[in-house]
Parts: structure tokens; C-alpha cells; sequence
């Protein structure tokens, strides 16, 4: 097991585009980190660069105790899972887990041993002389796992290994996950698109957008506390609501336009009349009495999901959208209106032009 | 209750006892067959007239249904020795044959399967460029060429040998094109993860791509086994000696050369028996091989 280093690392591809524009951050040993985005940010770049799949252009990546930007990915110490699978397909399961070892030039019983017990960690037996186009999605995701395993590698590095699944599975798997990792306590590196893995995975999270990190920190970090725009809009399902608003006079304010104005008790760190873009998650608007009121919302539609009900309307008398979530089930007719209410707390200020946390 | 209202429901359902006669297939079939019967008639009715004697054929022509002279017409085309020199027979010619399809075969893959391999996996100068002058070899084929060639082979001493034969024949620019589709369509994160696993080039070609390769390689086996057997032109031209003939330029040769006991009635018999064993195993190979094939050229399990 081993920490990973990235010390300013670079990317730009021969046709000039810039994949990843400085990546710096310590991945301690046995840490489970999420790498996470929309796609085309750079963090499958960033991942593959780990695994030596791509030359690093600029800066170093450091696992355990070794500059590795020009070491062969086979002798990295790492281990890598694929989006889909890359099993051989002409090897039985067997032979694809042992083919690693084999080059290695380990020992027979070695490798036998090595795949009889990753085959239980992963209750792969009885397929172990199966060829991966005999099973199905799932249990080949496990066979690439297992894969990765048997190598007994410092790093193991995830490229979305859940995506080509059905949702069901999608969420068995994770927890499968997890509990591996408590078991190696390996260090992960996880690449993935979907928030709900990301949070419920990480350690931490590190989110990439456009090829910048956009923050790092552990997936409450992340809720509580977003660090731009973008990773508030990003992390939450359904996303965060962002209303417009002014920084008033005293710099405590924020005029919301419709005669409602949020105070806080500390001073909000813009010069007054900043653009600013309000944003409070959908869990924390509350109904209230009109007087309390800070905003109002006049429904669309609503989604019952059971556990919650979601409601999608625009805020009264404007056109920007905004959405509530309640727990349990209600039944609320479209044109109801709700006068909401959010915690100070709940509030997070972003600059409209830079996007950045006032806050 | 539900289950009721289903009930009734299906039993309204109209239900049509028999399928009626589909005529459209019958037509189909119909041309099909007697396509089929088209194509087949001239080797069958060279099958019938190769169990007659010559004279029989040399008086009445071809002939349609089964002659008594079948065993001994095949015997002696097969074992019976002929030629100017007296000293080649029909197995003889089979085996030159079958050498130079499967040293064609054999050594069109090895080498458009290296040249697919370099061009698709390593990233080199003019790889591109490379290949398109491999392709553009297909707008030169043999016949263009032949006087060249002949001159190389000539001059280095491989007239009548099996290396002469191959050799100068052996580079493919259709093989290296279609192993060229074939492993661009190799999904590339399976290089990525033998990679991982620490197989270099050598060791990826081999335990993978290899493996993966084989209905590919049976589909251009075929095609490169039969486009050999056949080759007429070449063989003729870099074989002077009997004992090197191939059963397709042979068939002539030995209609013209056997003349049978005094009179001077070729044998017409012969040459057809020939003629069928020539045509045999391509036949056997594309049957052997047909569901590799078909699986070759359309599908891949990846």
C-alpha cells in the first residue's frame, strides 16, 4: 500500500488540446478517493496517467516513494478496472487473472492460491473456468476486480467500472465496494460521472471541471461547504436551487428582488451591488407561514418518488425555476402555491461572474 | 376477478388454424434452386463424363449419367505416370498444389497479420502512408507485373523450386487490409489492461490478439488457400519441370501429352477426373471451414 502524489501534473494532447491544466494533491495510503465530473473534465486523463497509460506532460506523480512518469504501467504496482471490463475474452476466468501473475513469472501454486482465495472474496468459483462472454455484467465486473486483486497492487484505479450497469446492480456493487476496500485497505482511485457513487464511496471527493480541480474534500465537505458554483450545482440530486440577488448597501444583505431580502450576520465578502447567484438545496426549503417567508413558489408538476416527493415550480411571479423536496407523500395540485423558508445556514452565496463561494 | 376478464378476453381472440402457403417463399426457393442447378450442371456433367472411356466421349461427347471406367479413370489419373518425361502423376500435382495454397495461405497471414499488427499498434512515421501504398499494391496485381517478377526470380535461382513459387506471391494487401479493420475494431482497453499486466508487444500479439484473430484467420485461410490452389498464370510461368506442376496448369499439359494406346484419342477422361480432383479440396476446405468463415467476415466476439 502506498500514497500517491500528483505535484502540478500537466496535460496536453499532440493536437494541443489542454486535458488536465495542473492537478496537485496527495492521496494518502488506504484512502478511497473519488475522482468525479461531467464528462470530458479530465479526471479519466488524470487516471490513466496514473496507470501510465498516457504520458504526463508536465509535473510529477509520485506513488510510494518513486517518481513513476516514466515507469512502465506494469511496473507501476498499480492495478486498473475498466469501464467495460477489457476481460480477455478467448481466457477462461481463471487464465484472465492469472495472465498478470503469469508475466511476472510467479510460481504456479502461487497464482492458483492468489485466484482461490480473490475468487472467494468476490464468490467467483464457480465460474472460474468460464469465459467472460458466458456471464453477465456484473459478475464480469467482479472478474475484472478480481483481476486486480490477485496483483496485490499499492494502488488500485477504478475507470467508472459501474456504468455499464443496471441500477440495481449498480448499487449492490458499491456496496461490494466498500467493503472490499475496508478489506484490502488499498488505496483506490475512482473515477466516476455519477455523483450518488462519488458521495457514497469517497473518503474524499475530488471534483474536475474542464480540466481544473474544482475542490477536495470529503463528501460533506462538499455538500455543506461547495467552494464554487459548480460544485454545489454538481453534488446534490435534484440539484441545488440558484436564485439572482444583489449584495446590499451594509454588505449583510442580499436583495432578492421581489421586495424579500436575506440578512446574515456576517458581512458577505463582495463589494455591494455584486451579481450574485443564491443557492439553497431543495431539502432545505421548508414551508412556512407567509410571514416568515423568504420566497414563493408556484407549482409545475411534482415527482412522487415514495420516500420524498419533489416540487418542481417557478418562483411566484418570476421565471426562475425552483424546486422543493419534501419527505413523504403529498399530493399538491399544479398552480398550489408555497411560501418557503431556509435556514441562514442552508444559504450559500456564489459571485455570478466568477463563480466562486462568498460566503 | 381479474383472472376472468383476462379469460374471456383471450378467448374472443381470433386464432387462425393452419399458416396459409406462403407462395412468395416457394418462388424464392425456386429461383434459388434452379440457380443452384445452373452453376452445379457443368461440374456434374464433367463428374458423369470422367467415369466413361475416351472412346465413348470422343465418339458421343459429353455425357449425362454415370459410366462404368470411374475406378480406373481416377486410379490412373491419380497414380498413373505421365507427362513428357514419364514421371508425374496426378498426386504428384496434388501435393505441388496443396504446397503452394497452404504456403500462400499460411504465409499471406503471418505477413499481413505483422504488417496489420505495425500499422494499427505502433505509432510510427508515415504509418498511414505506409499502409495506403500496401493498398494501393491491389491496382498491381500479378498480370501487370509478371515480366519483373519473373526477371527477380529468375535471377536468383528459385525457377522450379517451391520457394520461387510462394515467395514472390506472398504479400497481401487485401489480408493486411482486412486484419487492419479487424484489430482497429479490438476494443483498445484491452491493450491497456495487457499492458497493465506487463505483455509487450511481442506477448500481446501472441496471447491476444492472436486468439482473438482466429475466425479472421480462417476466413482469409479460405480465400487465400483457394485463390493460390487456383493460380494458373504464375505457375505456368516459374515451372518447367514436370515434377513441379500444379494440378491447374497440369489438367492442360497432360490432355495434350497423354496419348492413349496408339490411337490418338486424348484422354478426355483423364482431364476430366483432373479436373474434379482439382476442384475437390477447396470445396472440402470451404465446407470444413464455413461457419468460421461466415463468423469471420461478419461478427466478433469481443
Amino acid at each position: 500500500m502506498a500514497h500517491v502524489i500528483l505535484d502540478s501534473v500537466r496535460k496536453t494532447y499532440p493536437n494541443g488540446y489542454k486535458a488536465v491544466h495542473g492537478a496537485d494533491f496527495n492521496i494518502s495510503d488506504g484512502e478511497f478517493i473519488v475522482l468525479v465530473g461531467p464528462s470530458g473534465c479530465g479526471k479519466s486523463t488524470l487516471l490513466r496517467m496514473i496507470a501510465g497509460l498516457e504520458d504526463v506532460t508536465d509535473g510529477e506523480i509520485i506513488i510510494g516513494d518513486t517518481v513513476v512518469n516514466d515507469v512502465d504501467p506494469a511496473r507501476r504496482d498499480i492495478a486498473m478496472v475498466f469501464q467495460n471490463y477489457a476481460l480477455y475474452p478467448h481466457m477462461t476466468v481463471r487464465q484472465n487473472m492469472a495472465y498478470g501473475l503469469k508475466n511476472q513469472r510467479m510460481s504456479k501454486d502461487a497464482i492458483a492460491e492468489r485466484i482461490t482465495e480473490a475468487a472467494k472474496t468476490l464468490r467467483l468459483e464457480e465460474f472460474l473456468e468460464r469465459k467472460p462472454g458466458q456471464l453477465s455484467g456484473g459478475q464480469r465486473q467482479r472478474v475484472a476486480m478480481g483481476r486486480a486483486i490477485v496483483r496485490n497492487p499499492k494502488v488500485f484505479l477504478f475507470d467508472e467500472p459501474l456504468s455499464n450497469l443496471d441500477a440495481k446492480l449498480r448499487t449492490q456493487l458499491r456496496a461490494e465496494l466498500k467493503a472490499l476496500h475496508k478489506r484490502l485497505s488499498g488505496t483506490f482511485v475512482y473515477v466516476t460521472h455519477d455523483q450518488v457513487e462519488a458521495m457514497s464511496l469517497a473518503d474524499r471527493i475530488i471534483i474536475m471541471s474542464a480540466g481544473q480541480v474544482e475542490q477536495i474534500g470529503t463528501p460533506m465537505d462538499l455538500y455543506l461547504q461547495p467552494a464554487s458554483r459548480f460544485v454545489a450545482d454538481f453534488i446534490g440530486s435534484p440539484s441545488m436551487n440558484m436564485l439572482q440577488g444583489t449584495i446590499g448597501a451594509d454588505g449583510h444583505t442580499v436583495d432578492m428582488g421581489n421586495e424579500s431580502t436575506l440578512r446574515f450576520a456576517a458581512p458577505i465578502d463582495a463589494q455591494p451591488g455584486t451579481k450574485v447567484d443564491v443557492g439553497i438545496r431543495p431539502e432545505h426549503l421548508q414551508a412556512t407561514s407567509s410571514s416568515a417567508a423568504q420566497f414563493g413558489l408556484t407549482v409545475d408538476f411534482i415527482e412522487q418518488l415514495g420516500a420524498d416527493t419533489v416540487v418542481h415550480g417557478k418562483l411566484t411571479g418570476q421565471t426562475d425555476p425552483l424546486t422543493l423536496r419534501l419527505t413523504g407523500v403529498h399530493s399538491i395540485a399544479t398552480g398550489e402555491s408555497f411560501s418557503l423558508h431556509s435556514a441562514l445556514e442552508n444559504i450559500h452565496l456564489f459571485d455570478s461572474a466568477t463563480g466562486k463561494r462568498l460566503n | 376477478m381479474a383472472d376472468i376478464q383476462t379469460n374471456s378476453a383471450a378467448s374472443t381472440v381470433r386464432r387462425p388454424r393452419s399458416k396459409p402457403i406462403r407462395w412468395g417463399l416457394i418462388g424464392n426457393h425456386a429461383i434459388l434452386i434452379t440457380g443452384s442447378l445452373f452453376m452445379l450442371l457443368p461440374v456434374l456433367l464433367a463428374f458423369f463424363t470422367s467415369t466413361h472411356t475416351d472412346v465413348t466421349i470422343h465418339k458421343e461427347g459429353v455425357q449425362f449419367f454415370f459410366g462404368s471406367e470411374g475406378g480406373s479413370n481416377y486410379h490412373d489419373a491419380m497414380f498413373k505416370k505421365g507427362g513428357f518425361s514419364q514421371n508425374v502423376d496426378g498426386a504428384r500435382m496434388m501435393v505441388n498444389s496443396l504446397i503452394l495454397g497452404l504456403g500462400f495461405a499460411v504465409g499471406k497471414i503471418i505477413i499481413s497479420m505483422m504488417a496489420a499488427y505495425a500499422i494499427v499498434y505502433f505509432r510510427f512515421r508515415f504509418g498511414t502512408f505506409a499502409f495506403w501504398i500496401i493498398f494501393t499494391t491491389l491496382l498491381l496485381p500479378l498480370e501487370v507485373r509478371i515480366l519483373p517478377s519473373y526477371e527477380v526470380v529468375q535471377s536468383l535461382g528459385m525457377l522450379n523450386t517451391y520457394s520461387g513459387l510462394i515467395i514472390p506471391l506472398i504479400a497481401s494487401a487485401t489480408g493486411t487490409f482486412f486484419f487492419r479493420q479487424f484489430f482497429r475494431s479490438v476494443p483498445e482497453e484491452l491493450l491497456e489492461a495487457a499492458r497493465i499486466d506487463g505483455a509487450g508487444p511481442f506477448k500481446f500479439f501472441v496471447d491476444i490478439l492472436f486468439p482473438l484473430s482466429q475466425t479472421m484467420i480462417a476466413a482469409i485461410f479460405i480465400i487465400m488457400f483457394v485463390f493460390g490452389w487456383n493460380q494458373y498464370l504464375w505457375p505456368t510461368l516459374m515451372t518447367t519441370d514436370e515434377s513441379m506442376f500444379t494440378l491447374v496448369r497440369g489438367v492442360k499439359q497432360i490432355m495434350q501429352a497423354w496419348v492413349g494406346g496408339g490411337n490418338d484419342i486424348p484422354e478426355y477422361s483423364g482431364a476430366m477426373a483432373l479436373a474434379i480432383l482439382a476442384m475437390a479440396p477447396p470445396i472440402a476446405i470451404v465446407i470444413f471451414f464455413q461457419n468460421w468463415f461466415v463468423k469471420g467476415l461478419t461478427e466478433s466476439d469481443k
